[in-house]
């Protein structure tokens, strides 16, 4: 796996929160990984009916603005994301894409956008991010449930997940 | 979830469109979306689908439209209704419809996880249910008998004549060389063949099972016997009982199924009053029951009773002339089955084929083809597809599942190729993205 990750911030989101992600690129996926200049709350992509903000436009919008130095893009958010047809998701990315967004919104209910996260919240945070951007590199969901790729229908699920990738999609990684 | 689904989206706005097949890929399942029900359909005549996810509300065929075309032209397509618009009647419609499930949407992801789940494990069952029906359909067809030697013409010539009596058969010979099939054909060629014709391992089934099984039993005739229940004998009714391994019936079984033979009445166990019954025996067996007899270990009477025609089935050995004639029907089988274009073998191959000792006979021919057409890139078999049957018998582990099989090809390949996927997708022929799905298929994982 080459390339480069830059960590996006978007909108109010603790600085902690991002260089956390970006050290966990470094160290658990082996990449190259920068936190980038923030960009502005994703106020195209709010949706009035449901009060959330559609990750496909922001999705849509982030690939069509390439970001020098960096071959992917992880962004960190703290609005309540969904795709259509579905109440709400942790994060999004398409299948070998160039973007993916993760949002802090449903991870916990104690955060506040200018303090640092909690440490459950952290690493809630960080195994959706990892997952996130591990789909940019062509990888599926997973059967085993000690996988970062196994799908988690809730954060009591996301909770038992560990930090690591199975040896499967740790050698697929490669 | 480990069941691949091939799953259409059918809805006229695109992102609910783009976002189901997005959502559908990440789990490896096959996805095509269709803006509304027409397009569906076209879709449908070109490949079957295992499920489709379909909008009520679309214009020029709605949802509900759509799920009655499917359900009467693709009953066994699963179709999941989803709407924005629900409410109790529309929902109550579409079940009663035939629609698998009903998601309100939105919905959350879990629940949309849940519902695959669910179909998944329906269309395993019902898998299992059509490949029971299809070996019940097979048991009625004669012409499943391939060979045109002389040794399988003396039994073609011999079966007509057989079937014309009702006396018992006996049918010998090696394991795999189809002597149910034989069994099968003097029944479909009898005047019982309007009858049922039921068949039964002896060596596969204890002796009180075999007992319940072929005489049935009274209420309450032995501990978990809550109800009267038929036995076969009585069941069959006019047809034919094949009795496959004969020889490993226990002494008291011959005693009991001679006096059935000579009396034509069954006693269920636990009851006094006889059934008149009538079937026609045919057995078959591996052992040599005349030296059985000999040893004491077989009952001479029985013996007697069930060996009135004998007919000796040849090992594949012993008509090598059938194997071109078995390869082309099993090579047509398995092309149908595979899909895939597979419909000749090199000169080479048919002589290696020729020249094999097969010790498992026509069941192991019809095992070597189908393997190799499951495995083979061209038209054409060669002798390097074949090259398995090498060590085939030096490796009692052979797995029979194709799946098993393809697995392990893909296991060896990618520790070959030291994991690297690159080249192991290479070495396959296939591409990266195509291995990913086979290894999470599969469930592979690198040795630590």
């Amino acid at each position: 796996m080459n390339g480069s990750i830059g960590v996006l911030p978007i909108g109010k989101v603790p600085e902690t929160a991002c260089s956390a992600v970006a050290a966990h690129v470094r160290s658990v996926l082996g990449l190259e990984a920068a936190v980038l200049a923030p960009l502005a709350e994703p106020d195209y992509a709010f949706d009035r009916n449901r009060m959330q903000y559609n990750a496909a436009t922001i999705l849509r919008t982030l690939e069509a603005m390439p970001v020098p130095g960096c071959t992917k893009i992880v962004a960190v958010l703290n609005v309540d994301l969904f795709v259509p047809v579905f109440t709400h998701v942790f994060g999004e990315a398409r299948e070998g894409g160039p973007c993916a967004l993760v949002s802090l919104y449903r991870l916990g209910q104690d955060l506040h956008p200018e303090r640092p996260p909690g440490p459950q919240i952290l690493d809630r945070l960080l195994k959706v991010a990892l997952h996130e951007a591990a789909h940019l590199f062509d990888l599926v969901h997973c059967f085993d449930d000690q996988c970062l790729m196994h799908f988690s229908m809730d954060l009591e699920a996301l909770d038992r997940l560990p930090l690591s990738f199975c040896p499967t999609c740790k050698a697929l990684l490669k | 979830m480990q069941e691949k689904l091939k799953i259409m989206v059918v809805d006229d706005e695109q992102i609910v469109r783009e976002s189901l097949y997005q959502w559908f890929k990440k789990f490896s399942h096959v996805v095509e979306t269709a803006a509304s029900g027409f397009e569906a359909l076209e879709k449908l005549e070109k490949v079957p689908f295992d499920v489709l996810f379909v909008d009520i509300k679309m214009p020029k065929m709605s949802g509900l439209e759509l799920l009655e075309r499917v359900k009467q032209e693709y009953p066994d397509t699963s179709v999941v209704i989803i709407t924005a618009y629900g409410s109790i009647a529309s929902a109550v419609d579409a079940m009663k419809m035939g629609a698998s499930d009903y998601l309100l949407k939105p919905f959350r992801p879990d629940q949309m996880t849940l519902v695959l789940e669910k179909i998944a494990g329906q269309r395993e069952l019902l898998g299992k249910y059509r490949y029971v029906k299809g070996l019940l359909a097979e048991k009625t067809r004669f012409d499943n008998i391939i060979g045109q030697s002389e040794a399988m013409q003396v039994i073609f010539d011999l079966i007509p004549e057989v079937a014309q009596s009702d006396s018992s058969v006996l049918i010998t010979g090696e394991t795999g060389t189809g002597k149910e099939l034989v069994a099968k054909a003097i029944h479909a060629k009898s005047h019982r063949a309007n009858s049922p014709f039921i068949a039964i391992n002896c060596g596969a089934m204890p002796e009180s099972l075999l007992e319940s099984e072929l005489f049935g039993h009274q209420k309450g005739a032995f501990t978990g016997a809550d109800k009267n229940r038929k036995g076969f004998l009585e069941v069959i009714s006019g047809g034919t009982l094949f009795l496959d391994e004969i020889g490993e019936i226990s002494a008291k079984m011959q005693v009991d199924l001679l006096r059935v033979l000579e009396e034509k009445k069954i006693l269920r166990i636990g009851e006094r009053h006889p059934i008149d019954v009538d079937f026609r025996l045919i057995s078959s067996t591996l052992r040599d029951l005349e030296k059985e007899v000999a040893e004491g270990r077989f009952r001479e009477d029985f013996f007697y009773r069930i060996n009135v025609i004998r007919l000796e089935i040849p090992p594949l050995r012993k008509r090598r002339d059938d194997i071109p004639l078995l390869i082309r029907h099993f090579l047509r089988k398995y092309s149908h089955e595979t899909t895939k274009q597979v419909d000749h073998v090199t000169n080479e191959a048919l002589e290696c084929l020729k020249q094999y000792p097969w010790p498992g006979n026509v069941r192991e021919l019809e095992n070597a083809i189908e393997r190799a057409v499951v495995l083979s890139k061209s038209r054409t078999l060669d002798a390097q597809d074949f090259a398995f049957l090498g060590g085939a018998r030096l490796r009692p582990d052979r797995p029979r599942d194709l799946r098993e099989m393809e697995k392990r090809h893909v296991e060896e390949i990618l520790q070959e190729e030291d994991w690297n996927i690159s080249h192991a997708a290479q070495a396959l022929g296939i591409n990266r993205v195509t291995l990913h799905k086979m290894i999470k298929r599969y469930g592979l994982k690198r040795p630590e």
